[in-house]
């Protein structure tokens, strides 16, 4: 491995550990702006990895995928988040179903977990940006906890987008991105989606008065 | 007389035929964006435009049956039609025409205001656009795109009037099923991880002919943990326990158009993204870890299923853990090689023809009793008699009865799991099917019979919604008495890519 390969490693492996750090910070933080902030700077953090996977894997590409994620994810989404917690988002993410320590425990053995089904594909890979795809995966199941475990529907909605972000970090640290077609394909749909349940989180908020979900259990048998 | 047309001229029309199949649906979007508030004619625009799209798949299947190559379009390849995808056309626009025939705001009455069916009419055509771009998708990272399109724009559709009930079930949709499907993502890009590992960022990377061809130099350890996450993402999708618990709630809260067309073709739709990706794991790893991992997930589908069929107690609930129950079959059938391939394609046509045929009917049920508890449902026979006359024949065919083509499939697929070497299995899955089998006749009888309660009108209706259901049934009874040849021959070449 020669210097400049080096350097792109070991810059590839501290971002996606910042990034993965920014999906843990959720489950120690309550208020949903807490929750906002950490998706922002994660998406920050994660926009700067397009750069730079683009500078070193010498694809410019990745740049214009840069400018989009940053688009969607720093501004627009987030601006999104906090219009809605303005609006219902008051409460705070009371009680988890899991507590703060169990929760960090718990993320602590989703990331091993990581590393340990990530062996292969570290394994068969070549590239200088393979020390980060365990940690990828790993904001994957961080995200897919968060999901599972918070009461708050907006919440959830913040856990979803986490773990959106650790696919895409999965897709540019192993493939130096997807097909730019494709990539803004998933774009369009991560906004739609996103709108959709934005929408659902006002409907839950105008029938049930609370975004709390575990109200939603009237459907039974 | 198109399809004539499209015959006689061999190059470029095939893949013209890809306009009439999708163009339909996205001009019937169109207009209801368009024509605001919402007028009657939109809705009949809508169904007419349907049957053009009806006529665009029957004509690649004609193509594909006479021995023509998978046609091909667009930049890249990005759509094509091998026999696999034909079929699943075919299904998903015969629903797509019944369910717009049967939508909202065709005739003069309609409980929901203009601007609620403008809004479902946009959507539905969205939906439908979505579904027949999945199943024509040639590139898998398409494919995903289209299926979380379908998500997003279903999921629209449920809370169309807004009550606790369906706000509750739309958001368990939309959170479950865009977590799954984004696992399902996770697999496509390790997939296309492996395949640039191997021979870098080649045009076309993700056409599936292109990633089926690399397949056997892929390494069958990362494909491995791939096919987990496509498996668990897209099966979210197609209902398969343990991910479904967001199924028997969106089934049995949307209107039922939306249940006809998401329980009769939104679930095969999944699972068609999951056989795409089978083949080319079975091709990189041999087949029977794919085989392992669905039989075991499409074995605890059937129980699962079939013990809330017993408990349930709310009909159009007992009719969505009845499609968990049949996704589940087909799982299991398409892991017992190519008999078992055969036989669970024949079912997933037979399901798909009554399910939508089912949901339709529940829809008039409720709307006439205005509840969905199968106890204060009484005297089916006696209020509605077409109704319910309808009613019983399709839940006598859903539940394998014959002269219906579900008795044919059902009996093919265990068949096919003796011959494959599986008496234990198929034991199990019998008992299972026999114990689904005694909970909804017992339920069927219980609204089927006994007297009318106070304050429901007796009386038939409008029957004239009822008339598209006839095909419905023509369509399960005759292959319940044989298999048409098209239909053989289709099925056969699809058995042909699905397990080589």
């Amino acid at each position: 491995m020669n210097e400049h390969d080096a350097v792109f490693a070991q810059l590839a492996t501290l971002g996606a550990s910042l990034v993965l750090l920014f999906g843990i910070a959720l489950l120690w933080r309550r208020s949903l702006r807490a929750y906002t902030k950490a998706f922002q700077w994660q998406s920050l953090v994660l926009s700067g990895m397009f750069v730079l996977v683009g500078y070193f894997g010498h694809d410019p590409q990745l740049y214009l995928m840069a400018v989009f994620f940053f688009v969607l994810k720093v501004l627009v989404i987030p601006w999104y988040l906090a219009r809605l917690q303005r609006q219902v988002g008051g409460e705070r993410e009371s009680q988890p179903y899991v507590n703060i320590a169990t929760s960090l425990i718990t993320s602590g053995v989703l990331v091993l977990l990581a590393y340990i089904i990530t062996r292969p594909v570290v394994r068969v890979s070549a590239l200088p940006t393979r020390g980060g795809l365990p940690l990828a995966v790993g904001l994957i199941f961080v995200g897919l906890f968060v999901t599972i475990t918070r009461r708050k529907a907006l919440t959830q909605v913040v856990g979803f987008l986490v773990l959106e972000n650790g696919i895409a970090m999965l897709a540019v640290l192993g493939t130096y991105g997807i097909p730019l077609i494709i990539e803004l394909g998933v774009f369009l749909d991560v906004l739609m989606g996103f709108l959709v349940m934005q929408v659902f989180v006002y409907h839950i908020h105008g029938t049930f008065e609370s975004i709390d979900v575990d109200q939603l259990d009237q459907l039974k048998h | 007389m198109w399809i004539n047309w499209t015959n006689s001229n061999t190059e470029i029309l095939p893949s013209m035929t890809f306009l009439f199949l999708l163009l339909p649906s996205l001009c019937g979007a169109l207009l209801a964006l368009t024509v605001r508030p919402y007028r009657r004619f939109v809705g009949w625009v809508n169904a007419l435009l349907s049957l053009l799209a009806i006529g665009a798949a029957l004509s690649f299947c004609r193509h594909i049956i006479a021995g023509g190559d998978a046609p091909t379009f667009g930049p890249g390849e990005m759509l094509r039609a091998d026999s696999l995808s034909a079929l699943f056309m075919v299904c998903v626009t015969a629903v797509a025409a019944l369910t717009l025939w049967l939508s909202p705001g065709l005739s003069r009455e309609s409980h929901y205001s203009a601007a609620q069916l403008r809004r479902y009419h946009l959507f539905i055509n969205l939906f439908i656009f979505a579904m027949l771009l999945a199943v024509s998708a040639n590139n898998v990272g398409f494919m995903w795109i289209a299926l979380e399109a379908t998500t997003i724009f279903s999921a629209m559709i449920i809370p169309l009037s807004l009550t606790r009930a369906s706000v509750e079930a739309s958001w368990k949709y939309i959170l479950i099923c865009s977590v799954g499907i984004a696992l399902a993502f996770a697999g496509t890009v390790l997939g296309y991880f492996d395949f640039v590992t191997l021979s870098g960022h080649a045009e076309g990377a993700l056409n599936w002919p292109v990633l089926l061809a690399t397949a056997p130099s892929l390494h069958p350890e990362v494909m491995r943990l791939s096919f987990v996450f496509i498996l668990v993402g897209y099966g979210t999708k197609a209902g398969l326990a343990p991910m479904h618990t967001w199924l028997p709630d969106a089934h049995s809260e949307a209107p039922a158009q939306l249940s006809a067309a998401m329980s009769g073709v939104l679930l095969a739709v999944a699972l068609y993204a999951i056989l795409r990706w089978k083949v080319v794991v079975d091709a990189a790893v041999g087949g029977s870890y794919s085989n392992h991992l669905l039989l075991a997930l499409g074995l605890l589908s059937l129980v699962i299923a079939t013990f809330s069929i017993v408990l349930s107690r709310n009909y159009k609930r007992m009719l969505a853990y009845s499609s968990i129950e049949h996704t589940g079959l087909l799982c299991v059938g398409l892991a017992l090689g190519p008999l078992g391939t055969f036989a669970a394609m024949l079912h997933l046509v037979n399901h798909t023809a009554a399910k939508s045929m089912m949901f339709f009917l529940a829809g008039r049920v409720m709307h006439r009793y205005q509840t969905t508890e199968i106890k204060q449902v009484s005297g089916l026979l006696k209020v509605m008699p077409v109704t319910g006359g309808l009613f019983a024949v399709g839940m006598l065919a859903i539940i394998g009865l014959p002269p219906f083509g579900i008795f044919v499939s059902e009996f093919a697929l265990i068949r096919a799991g003796f011959a494959a070497g599986n008496p234990w299995l198929m034991g199990i899955v019998l008992a299972l099917l026999a114990v689904a089998f005694i909970a909804l006749i017992n339920h069927l009888n219980r609204m089927l019979y006994g007297a009318a309660p106070e304050g429901v009108t007796v009386g038939e209706g409008s029957r004239w919604a009822l008339a598209p259901l006839l095909i419905n049934v023509a369509v399960l009874t005759v292959l319940g008495l044989f298999l048409p040849a098209p239909l053989l021959a289709l099925l056969n070449q699809i058995v042909g890519i699905v397990s080589k």
